[in-house]
């Protein structure tokens, strides 16, 4: 673990970045997949978002990845692209 | 009986402050010995006047002022300022209520407690200057469905004020005693007809802002201190704290020029201290040695990265071992989560194990050795990812055991114990 995970953080210099509500979270797994360069998971399944900024090819992995969650946890939050 | 004489003779009454002799609430539920009574409303009224009024704007925007001069930031453990709060609250037409949060969720807080028993007034009158002040219509007391003391208190209060003020009602709302039920956002949320449970904000979402903006939760002794500042008091001078002593739980008023040395030494004069727990469950251990000449003043723990939360001294005698102690407060807090975010659920259970793994002695060695790394991971993993920061509270606590404790994890892998009674056990 290089950078401490943290899912609330905005990520530095990004002008949108991904999060989690860790409440409507369920730890199914499906953003990891869609999204491998953004979320990795916690030891339980868990998304945890990297510090990077969400842009190019991020963006759209981004995008993809809020549409993926089965339980609409995942969101972007600030001035989107 | 000599230790409650000492404790009188300790406190000097002071004119500003709140408190004027130390308290001491015996065992789990806690019965208070004192000499002082509650204050009733003649005698509130005698010392303080009439209550301000805070209604008109040049009022509002005067008190607010005064809250932002004197620096008053919440009580309740998170110290966001007061004036920055209620200038946000005023300027929202989306803030109806404002909460007086007596429920103390952390098991070694008294300090609401015995400002409810005993100075009822105080708080009732900030409640009412944080209602005007804001514009609110309804204003709410929190407590805990099972602390009795308090609620027959504020009950009492209220029925005095009934027929001598002419204010808006006050309820008394009760939450299910836990950990989190005092949590500010599950507050608000129960207020607002859901469960007491804390809830994730999005920033996205008009409506969950709006809601969350809807109720305006203050801390009672954040409260009485507003009330005193309203009075043209001083207010911000001293701080409520409750030490934690092997009966019960003392709670004392401290002038914030004191160190955690002078607090300690007052409730157990002499006895050994190897570590204090400083900000409660949630809180930092610190070696005694540098924590006995820290300062009781919230931003000279903020510069240092830590906190003290809602007031909290835990000082841990000599005898007895720190990660036993650790690794009891670690499987507490990992039962009162709310159960809602996975990485609390899990995570926190991973670190009571842990810290249990290694608070054990004469077990399988080279497991425990891994505990060490793990934990620090696990920590890592944990902080910051729970809709609240219950999370964030165990992690540190876990991870300032490990440091302050360090010589007793290498004696615990070796096999041993320093301390006599390392199978602590409940404690008080």
């Amino acid at each position: 673990m290089a950078n401490p995970p943290r899912g609330r953080t905005r990520a530095k210099g990004a002008r949108a970045s991904l999060r989690v509500d860790p409440i409507a979270c369920d730890g199914v797994g499906i953003c990891s997949h869609v999204a491998p360069d953004l979320i990795t998971t916690d030891p339980w399944g868990y998304p945890v978002i990297r510090a990077v900024p969400v842009s190019g090819r991020r963006a759209s992995q981004a995008r993809a990845a809020v549409r993926a969650c089965p339980h609409r946890a995942l969101f972007l939050s600030g001035k989107q692209e | 009986m000599t230790a409650q004489l000492r404790l009188v003779e300790a406190a000097e009454p002071d004119e500003d402050g709140l408190l004027p002799q130390p308290v001491h609430y015996f065992g789990e539920s806690g019965t208070a010995l004192t000499e002082l009574q509650p204050q009733s409303l003649a005698a509130h009224r005698r010392r303080f006047g009439p209550r301000p009024r805070c209604a008109s704007p040049a009022a509002a925007s005067g008190l607010i002022d005064r809250l932002a001069e004197a620096a008053l930031c919440g009580r309740g453990g998170a110290h966001f300022p007061t004036a920055v709060k209620w200038r946000t609250a005023r300027s929202s037409d989306a803030t109806q209520t404002v909460a007086a949060n007596g429920a103390e969720g952390e098991p070694l807080s008294r300090k609401d407690t015995a400002l409810l028993e005993l100075r009822p007034h105080l708080v009732l009158d900030g409640l009412v200057c944080a209602a005007e002040t804001i514009g609110a219509h309804r204003a709410v007391v929190w407590l805990h469905q099972d602390n009795h003391v308090a609620r027959v208190a504020v009950a009492r209060a209220l029925a005095e004020r009934q027929f001598h003020e002419r204010e808006l009602p006050i309820d008394i709302k009760v939450a299910p005693t836990g950990y989190l039920s005092g949590e500010s956002s599950a507050v608000a949320n129960a207020i607002l007809g859901g469960p007491a449970v804390p809830t994730f904000r999005r920033p996205a979402s008009a409506s969950g802002a709006a809601s969350h903006r809807a109720v305006l939760v203050q801390n009672v002794e954040t409260l009485a201190r507003a009330a005193l500042l309203a009075y043209g008091g001083l207010g911000t001078t001293t701080s409520l704290l409750s030490v934690a002593v092997p009966t019960g739980i003392v709670v004392l008023e401290m002038s914030s020029a004191s160190t955690v040395g002078d607090a300690v030494r007052a409730v157990l004069g002499g006895a050994r201290t190897h570590a204090v727990l400083v900000g409660g469950y949630g809180g930092s251990w610190l070696p005694w040695h540098r924590a006995s000449d820290m300062a009781l003043h919230e931003p000279a723990w903020q510069v240092r990265g830590m906190s003290m939360g809602a007031g909290i001294l835990h000082p841990l005698s000599s005898d007895r071992c720190g990660l036993a102690r650790a690794a009891e407060i670690a499987a507490y807090l990992a039962g009162q989560s709310a159960r809602q975010c996975g990485p609390c659920v899990f995570g926190l259970a991973a670190i009571a194990d842990a810290l249990q793994a290694l608070a054990d002695v004469g077990r399988n060695r080279r497991r425990r050795y891994r505990q060490v790394s793990d934990l620090a991971e696990l920590v890592a993993i944990v902080t910051g990812r729970g809709a609240c920061h219950h999370p964030d509270g165990a992690a540190r606590m876990a991870a300032t055991a490990l440091e302050t404790f360090a010589p007793d994890v290498q004696a615990h892998l070796r096999g041993g114990c320093r301390h006599s009674t390392y199978r602590s056990g409940r404690h008080g």
